[in-house]
């Protein structure tokens, strides 16, 4: 009795999960404009249920406990939603950072309009995002990366002006034919193998004698389709055309939503469907380490080229995001530490450098790199929160960033792959060439003589709204926290090791 | 056999009682004809239950006369789904006249009732001439429903009669053939005489011709924008919906189960490129039409590609998966259609505008109506878990399990691009804040609750897949 009772509470945890985002969303669409404060405990009742469910579900998986549902769908390929410990790494970061997000969009959208309708996409928008991770079969992620497009576009045009239009309709010609691609390498997929849940080291090694060529193409389905959301070389031009959104939107589609669903796709299809050996035995690991590299490099001098800041940070994601699939394609346990915990440690400080890049440019009016002059003295909270970001990205201890990149240098090492290390290494002083002008001018330069371009929230107690400037230094001490303590399990890269130890076997 | 005939019946009782019953007021009309839709609707349910229980094709000879003499009517499982589909779709239709602003006309009721009688008949016809009878009254039902628009719909409407007349004569031309070759019409008799000949050759080109006339299918569907577009909202779903794949039906048979397997065999790789090209092509015109409802409409020609690909592939390769695959589309295509024109009725009625550049702002000023748009729309792309996902996934699997079958997936493919294209070139302009088209009047929001309707139900059959995969996979009759 207390057997059934206990499999139906672990088959319901990961649909609640998903119902406690998905319900406030619905609620918040039917919220009026006005009623301000109803919206807002929907949205934070929901988060703060969320964020309880998420810990039950850590706690479960970390004694063992398998949760899993399943509803039938299509012939052979029902709908299943698991919880296994690489899921719990995306759900946990986009649970976290949607509560940051949401705060800082309560106060960055104060005196804007159709708020109902931002905020019911943005929890529709995290509903899907978690849905992707809890996904436990390519056409249950397929349903919610399709979701995730169309929730996310709302968003990416909701100032509705001719730019945001056509950033918009980009944004769609981009992610639809993405996921058409999708579609039509699972289909291929499942018309070989068929569907079954995702297991480590893949469910395709068998096929691999008849079906090679077939195989092949699926995968690179597969990764075009991913690889257009995940923003690698030549398929990112709608990201930083993408950044006509409001800064939370960015924030949330370059830390959590669209850009992790593409690479988190693309760590599930390398490891747990095709599997590592596979992967290897068709040759594709290699092309997709190319293409990786390839991105990382084009991303940094493209970043370097901007002098508008969020433009550079958005180049920036280009490159930091392919460092998760770099080291997914290094296919050795230690480069894939290095990438699954960079879904985490990329999203703490990019988020962090969205969210400061945000206030400056409501708080001060600052849009281009050059009119950081002397912002420390203005903003030093926001300052100070943006150098520890972006610090991070370059890789300098003890912040987050350093460990994604200690582990990928060493996994190159080991799966014999030297050439990337000066990849990484080269990124790296390219990363420093970008951000450390942006950290001179903040901390050293003289403030500007004719004032700022604006000056906002003159009355706060605080250099700028207390809910803008609360998201930023949260996220920026998750970040220092995070490499601080990475040598204990409950940080990510702890539960990394935990991660990867279940997907090699080691 | 009797829950069909009492689903095929009851839409005429309501049409003779509208026709007859005193004092007829429209309000009263519509009582009576949404309760024989209801009535119906869910006596074909039953018809459903008891015919996929029994597990057999169930034939019934009118009159008791013998086989070849009699009107013979046949309930097979697919039979009664399209039985149930037709009552659902007037239903929603007719409610959605019923309580919407904008008025489809007082005739409206009695003829919607005769043509849902027509397409009942039809779909339980097993004889080519019956099925010819039934096809004339659902042309003669269906043209006098554009002309319910009002003058200015009287163009549409003519060209329409006189194209659906002219299609009739050539489908009738093929059936005269067909009879003086194998002196029977009996669908079920032909399939086991019939032989490649030249004259059966004609006759099956003279009925393909006239049925895909009269269906919109590609190449020969340039009437159907004008009328689809012309008439009330209503009445374009319905004509959307259901009406234009009673050929479809007819057209199905007479490959599957008159022709012999080696002529299907050989005429299929024509249709399902003629399949292809109607995606493709209808879809560019959707993409470049200014009008909404001519969106709409020319999205008809292209979703009306998948079935044809899926007709196509089943007679060259004659497997029971692109039937199952066929008719889904039928389903998923009717609903998301009734509801495109729906939305699009009260849109361009709110916003006092036919034009497409009038939907700026719509998230704004017709919220619900223009979620409805995108919803349906999202299931003509064929976006998961909606029905059109259903049926691409069905279509696509034997297509992709062979490599040399590639070529296909591409067609699908392009068609899945060009319908994201223009259904989010209306999504994309509805987000416009910075020029929005104020609307004329104050929203009636019932009319746009009853738009989105359609679209959760279609969007709902995902959860009914495997049930209506396992139901059509009997292979139909």
């Amino acid at each position: 009795m207390i057997l059934v009772q206990m499999m139906r509470w672990t088959s319901l945890l990961p649909v609640l999960i998903i119902l406690s985002s998905l319900i406030p969303a619905l609620l918040i669409f039917a919220t009026p404009e006005n009623a301000a404060r109803r919206r807002t405990i929907l949205n934070l009742g929901g988060i703060v249920i969320k964020l309880c469910l998420v810990l039950l579900m850590l706690l479960g998986v970390s004694q063992g406990l398998r949760f899993r549902f399943e509803v039938d769908f299509l012939p052979g390929a029902s709908l299943v939603l698991q919880g296994d410990a690489l899921s719990l790494q995306f759900v946990t970061l986009s649970s976290i950072l949607w509560l940051a997000t949401t705060i800082y969009a309560i106060g960055y959208l104060q005196k804007s309009q159709l708020k109902s309708r931002f905020f019911g996409y943005f929890s529709l928008c995290v509903s899907a995002t978690v849905g992707i991770a809890l996904s436990g079969n390519l056409i249950t992620f397929l349903l919610f990366f399709e979701l995730l497009t169309l929730a996310t576009f709302p968003l990416v045009v909701h100032r509705g002006t001719d730019a945001a239009l056509k950033a918009g309709r980009l944004y769609l010609v981009y992610t639809l034919a993405g996921g058409t691609l999708l579609l039509m390498g699972v289909a291929l997929l499942h018309s070989i193998t068929g569907t079954s849940d995702f297991v480590p080291g893949g469910y395709v090694s068998g096929a691999v004698e008849e079906n090679r060529f077939a195989l092949m193409a699926a995968f690179a389905l597969m990764i075009v389709g991913l690889g257009v959301k995940a923003a690698l070389f030549p398929l990112h031009g709608w990201l930083p055309r993408a950044m006509v959104a409001p800064a939370p939107v960015s924030a949330l589609l370059h830390a959590v939503a669209v850009v992790k669903a593409g690479a988190f796709g693309i760590i599930r299809v390398v490891y747990d469907v095709f599997g590592v050996e596979t992967g290897i035995a068709l040759g594709l690991t290699p092309v997709l380490m190319l293409a990786a590299a390839l991105t990382i490099l084009y991303g940094s001098i493209q970043a370097l080229r901007q002098t508008d800041i969020k433009r550079r940070l958005a180049f920036s994601t280009v490159s930091q995001v392919s460092y998760i699939t770099l080291g997914v394609a290094m296919a050795g346990p230690t480069a894939a530490i290095g990438a699954v915990v960079h879904l985490v440690h990329q999203g703490l400080m990019k988020i962090t450098l969205f969210f400061c890049a945000g206030n400056m440019a409501e708080t001060l009016g600052i849009h281009r790199i050059q009119e950081m002059d002397g912002l420390g003295k203005r903003m030093p909270l926001t300052m100070s929160a943006f150098t520890v970001g972006a610090l991070g990205m370059i890789g300098v201890p003890p912040i987050a960033g350093f460990f994604s990149k200690w582990y990928l240098g060493l996994g190159a090492l080991e799966s014999g792959n030297d050439a990337m290390l000066a990849v990484l290494i080269g990124s790296s002083i390219l990363n420093a060439m970008y951000f450390m002008p942006l950290i001179y001018r903040g901390w050293f330069a003289q403030p500007p003589t004719a004032g700022w371009p604006e000056d906002n929230f003159k009355k706060s107690r605080f250099e700028t709204h207390w809910m803008m400037l609360l998201p930023p230094l949260f996220t920026a001490l998750l970040s220092l926290l995070a490499g601080i303590f990475a040598g204990s399990l409950a940080s990510p890269l702890g539960w990394t090791e935990f991660i990867i130890s279940q997907e090699f076997a080691l | 056999m009797n829950d069909a005939l009492l689903s095929l019946v009851t839409p005429l009782v309501a049409a003779l009682i509208v026709l007859t019953g005193p004092a007829m007021t429209p309000r009263r009309a519509s009582v009576v004809v949404l309760l024989g839709s209801a009535l119906s609707f869910v006596a074909a349910l039953l018809a459903l239950q008891s015919v996929t229980t029994s597990g057999a094709t169930q034939t019934l000879n009118l009159g008791g006369w013998e086989d070849g003499l009699a009107i013979r009517l046949r309930l097979s499982p697919l039979s009664a789904l399209l039985l149930a589909f037709t009552a659902l779709i007037h239903l929603l239709a007719g409610l959605y006249a019923r309580f919407s602003r904008f008025t489809s006309g007082d005739d409206f009721w009695v003829l919607s009732a005769f043509l849902h009688t027509a397409l009942a008949a039809l779909w339980l016809s097993a004889d080519l001439f019956n099925l010819y009878i039934t096809l004339e009254l659902i042309g003669l039902a269906a043209v006098a429903m554009v002309a319910l628009s009002g003058p200015k719909a009287y163009q549409a409407a003519a060209d329409y009669l006189l194209l659906s007349l002219a299609a009739s004569m050539i489908y009738l031309l093929g059936v005269v053939f067909l009879y003086s070759e194998y002196h029977t019409l009996d669908v079920i008799q032909l399939g086991t005489v019939s032989a490649d000949s030249a004259r059966t050759r004609l006759a099956l080109a003279l009925i393909t011709a006239g049925l895909m006339l009269k269906g919109a299918l590609w190449p020969l569907h340039l009437w159907l924008p004008a009328a689809h577009a012309g008439a009330p909202a209503a009445v374009s779903a319905l004509l959307s919906a259901v009406v234009v794949k009673g050929p479809l039906f007819i057209l199905w048979l007479a490959w599957t189960e008159v022709a012999p397997a080696d002529l299907a065999r050989e005429v299929g790789p024509m249709v399902a490129t003629a399949g292809m090209i109607a995606l493709v092509a209808g879809g560019w015109a959707a993409m470049r039409s200014p009008y909404i409802k001519v969106l709409v409409a020319y999205s008809t020609v292209a979703q009306l590609g998948y079935a044809l690909m899926a007709l196509g592939l089943l007679m060259s390769w004659q497997i029971p998966q692109m039937h199952i695959a066929l008719w889904l589309f039928v389903i998923a295509h009717g609903l998301a259609k009734a509801s495109l024109f729906m939305a699009a009725g009260e849109m361009q009625g709110t916003l006092g505008t036919r034009r497409l550049t009038g939907l700026r702002g719509a998230t704004q000023t017709v919220p619900i109506a223009m979620f409805a748009f995108a919803v349906a729309g999202g299931s003509l792309i064929g976006l998961p878990p909606s029905g059109g996902f259903l049926a691409k996934w069905v279509l696509l699997e034997p297509i992709l399990s062979q490599p040399q079958n590639w070529p296909w997936a591409f067609g699908i493919l392009l068609g899945t691009l060009v319908s994201a294209a223009y259904i989010f070139r209306v999504v994309v302009l509805a987000f416009d804040r910075a020029t929005i088209n104020p609307p004329d009047t104050r929203p009636y929001l019932m009319g746009h609750w009853l738009a989105l309707l359609p679209a959760l139900i279609v969007w709902g059959m995902a959860l009914l897949g495997e049930q209506l995969i396992g139901l059509l996979a009997g292979g139909g009759v």
